[in-house]
């Protein structure tokens, strides 16, 4: 039930950012500093997410892990292709290898 | 470029677009099935909110055991990059019908944003923009559908062994280097993930909340350095 709580309010208030200034056009223009903002939003909370998970899967800093390895081909791949599939494909198998090897 | 834009050209100029889309729709359907959540509402999510860094994003801090709030707050700033995109299609769409406009934002994304916004550079000349729209928007829609159920469908058969849930994590590294675009964002993403890891001991994953409020400050404070 709590899923579908989170879901379903995530839902309304994406479709409200989605329509707000497209509905208020000529009415009310997006703050210039929440338009500054906005552009650090993506690179902020993308790191937020992702970068613990990889240098402290165990909820303590561990710079010695396989996720390490793994996370930095695999988002090299991503740079070079472009390709979010590229990263799967290249960093999974990375992790493989080095929890076999290790 | 006096033709008038149809449905069709903004199918075909979205189809490359879809060879991206594709796999992060199977990614999110794989790893959600695999979450060990109730995956009905995650498979629901893929028409609710329709956006799917979020929705990979309610998975994982759920999935961690973070608290609802937490998942809904993320599922929230992450989207929130839509109000920009909300803000330039308004230049176009300002003489079309509400209801229609109410639709157009249901399906707007990054990547229906972006082919409109770069076929018609004039905001003035906004001619066929409505059918061009739909023709890239509703692409997208269907693909991420199409793509998002079947993953849940493979999900269900993928051994614990292949260590899926790393592919997570792997998505957000990924959209994180396609979004640093300058030097501040580089800032935002350095210190978003440095006290990210700093607070990761914070209960109901708030760490992650933490360390986005810090990414954007120092992005916008970093600004004048680069300046």
């Amino acid at each position: 039930m709590t899923l579908w709580i989170v879901i379903v309010l995530a839902g309304i208030a994406t479709f409200s950012m989605r329509f707000v200034f497209i509905a208020l056009f000529g009415v009310v223009a997006v703050p210039p500093l929440l338009e500054r903002a906005l552009r650090y939003v993506a690179p902020a909370v993308l790191a937020a997410l992702s970068i613990p998970a990889v240098v402290a899967p165990d909820k303590a800093l561990d710079l010695i892990n396989p996720f390490v390895p793994a996370a930095i081909i695999g988002g090299l791949a991503a740079w070079y292709t472009k390709s979010i599939g590229a990263a799967i494909v290249v960093g999974l198998p990375v992790l493989w290898i080095v929890l076999w090897l290790t | 470029m006096d033709r008038i834009p149809t449905w069709r050209e903004g199918m075909r100029d979205a189809a490359p677009i879809l060879l991206g889309v594709a796999p992060f729709g199977l990614i999110f359907g794989v790893t959600a099935a695999a979450s060990g959540l109730d995956q009905f509402p995650l498979w629901a999510s893929s028409l609710i909110v329709f956006a799917g860094a979020s929705q990979l994003a309610i998975v994982d801090v759920l999935g961690n055991g973070g608290a609802a709030i937490t998942a809904l707050l993320t599922a929230i700033v992450i989207n929130s990059r839509h109000l920009m995109y909300s803000a330039d299609m308004g230049r176009y769409t300002s003489g079309l019908p509400i209801g229609l406009r109410a639709r157009m934002a249901y399906v707007l994304t990054d990547q229906a944003y972006l082919v409109t916004a770069t076929r018609f550079a004039d905001p003035t000349k906004t001619e066929g923009l409505a059918g061009y729209y739909f023709g890239a928007a509703m692409s997208l829609w269907t693909t991420w559908q199409i793509t998002t159920t079947t993953g849940f469908l493979l999900g269900n058969f993928i051994p614990e062994e292949w260590r899926l849930e790393f592919a997570i994590p792997m998505v957000f590294l990924a959209l994180l280097v396609f979004s640093v675009k300058s030097k501040p964002g580089l800032v935002a993403a350095i210190v978003g993930g440095t006290v990210a890891v700093v607070a990761v001991n914070l209960d109901y994953q708030l760490g992650l909340m933490v360390g986005a409020a810090a990414g954007i400050l120092s992005g916008l404070v970093s600004e004048r350095w680069f300046a």
